[in-house]
């Protein structure tokens, strides 16, 4: 007999519910940003998004299901009307909540209130260190708001996470960016690959780095990992689309990434949608999570993105399976 | 003792799984270790923990007691256990 642990995650085959729950609550936004993934917007919300009913009844079957983690995105999510209320709800009832936001609402009263609710995190995207870079990526975004809203969420003891999603015209700002972050007294900070979808494709020209780019940018993190350990974590993935989506195949991560009209999806780089929490149960979704990764149409999918890097352009057309 | 501050646990079938939501890692628990962990999450002494699972485990070979040390010393290494507040 031996107790033992494995830092391996167990197979989400064999999980009786997820472990993690990605919702973006709403699909309006301040921001109409360069590389949004969700084409998310001023005007943007869904016309079908759940109803307040709908929202509280996910939660409680997120509480009854015992599922440990949950992060609400958007869009914007403190634009959602009862977004304080769902917060409360979540937190009231032990889930690890983390927030993710442009950060531009963050005032010294919301902040006050994230740490009184008891928010695990706050993820605010920053994609650069001054106002002209952060401000051509973010469409209506301001710099110096967001930068004073991570300072606010600071100032009342929330802990930061910093999100910082690379262009052509940002990476020669990473090491500043990486240090801001820092400064600001960041807990994590977070990057990867621009994606090729939903804003990006109109925009891809003028937003991607080249290869070459990325190589600087990974070498910089990984100099940056090491001078902020113990202080800041920095996470980054250099995986490529297509290998990550590869592995992932095999091996599902026990994630949900529920859309604002209440569409599951299996993963965000992938269309294939398999459930629909108006109509089913998070348990009877989750039953089907499992099955549906296993769809041939998934893998034939994946396939095809190694002969097709830009098929993931029609990630918004979502296909059941 | 306790989990530490971003540490969930939950049983499962197989046992039990740890998560750590800030490195957002997932920690394996077999069928021995969940039950140690859900009887410190139920608030049980560490010296008590032993003799409370030996009605429900086989312990032939008198290694609960280890187990349950070894255990606890490696999830505090992991930072997934901390000390409990003073009452």
């Amino acid at each position: 007999m031996s107790a033992a642990t494995d830092a391996a995650a167990p197979e989400s085959a064999a999980l009786g519910a997820p472990l993690y729950i990605a919702w973006q609550i709403t699909n309006e936004c301040n921001l109409a940003c360069l590389h949004c993934i969700e084409e998310s917007g001023p005007g943007k919300a869904f016309p079908d998004e759940l109803s307040d009913e709908q929202v509280f009844g996910v939660l409680r079957q997120i509480v009854e299901m015992d599922i440990p983690y949950l992060s609400f995105s958007g869009g914007e999510p403190m634009l959602h009307p009862r977004f304080f209320d769902m917060v409360a709800y979540v937190c009231d009832h032990g889930v690890q909540l983390k927030v993710e936001t442009n950060g531009n609402y963050l005032d010294p009263d919301a902040c006050d209130r994230l740490k009184l609710l008891g928010v695990k995190a706050v993820q605010v995207s920053l994609d650069g260190a001054s106002a002209a870079t952060f401000n051509r990526m973010r469409v209506r975004g301001d710099f110096d708001r967001t930068v004073a809203g991570i300072r606010n969420l600071r100032d009342a003891g929330v802990p930061i996470e910093i999100n910082y999603c690379p262009s052509s015209f940002s990476v020669r700002e990473a090491e500043r960016t990486v240090d801001l972050a820092a400064e600001l007294g960041a807990e994590s900070f977070y990057s990867g690959r621009t994606m090729y979808t939903g804003n990006a494709v109109k925009t891809w020209q003028k937003l991607t780095p080249d290869e070459d780019q990325y190589t600087v940018l990974f070498d910089l993190l990984r100099r940056k990992s090491r001078d902020y350990a113990g202080r800041m974590r920095v996470h980054f993935h250099e995986m490529g689309l297509l290998e990550e989506l590869r592995y992932r195949v095999q091996h599902p991560a026990a994630l949900l990434i529920v859309l604002p009209n209440g569409l599951v999806k299996l993963i965000n780089a992938l269309p294939f949608v398999c459930g629909d929490l108006r109509t089913q149960s998070l348990a009877e979704i989750w039953h089907n999570f499992r099955r549906a990764w296993r769809d041939p149409r998934v893998t034939q999918y994946v396939d095809d993105l190694a002969h097709d890097a830009k098929t993931t352009a029609q990630l918004h057309r979502w296909i059941s399976v | 003792m306790q989990l530490g501050k971003f540490v969930k646990f939950r049983k499962e079938q197989f046992g039990g799984v740890l998560f750590e939501t800030r490195s957002e890692k997932v920690f394996t628990l077999n069928e021995t270790g969940a039950a140690i962990i859900g009887e410190l999450v139920a608030g049980a002494e560490p010296a008590t923990i032993a003799d409370r699972l030996r009605a429900r485990f086989q312990d032939p070979d008198n290694t609960l007691e280890n187990d349950v040390a070894a255990l606890i010393a490696e999830l505090q290494s992991k930072g997934l256990l901390a000390e409990s507040p003073p009452a």
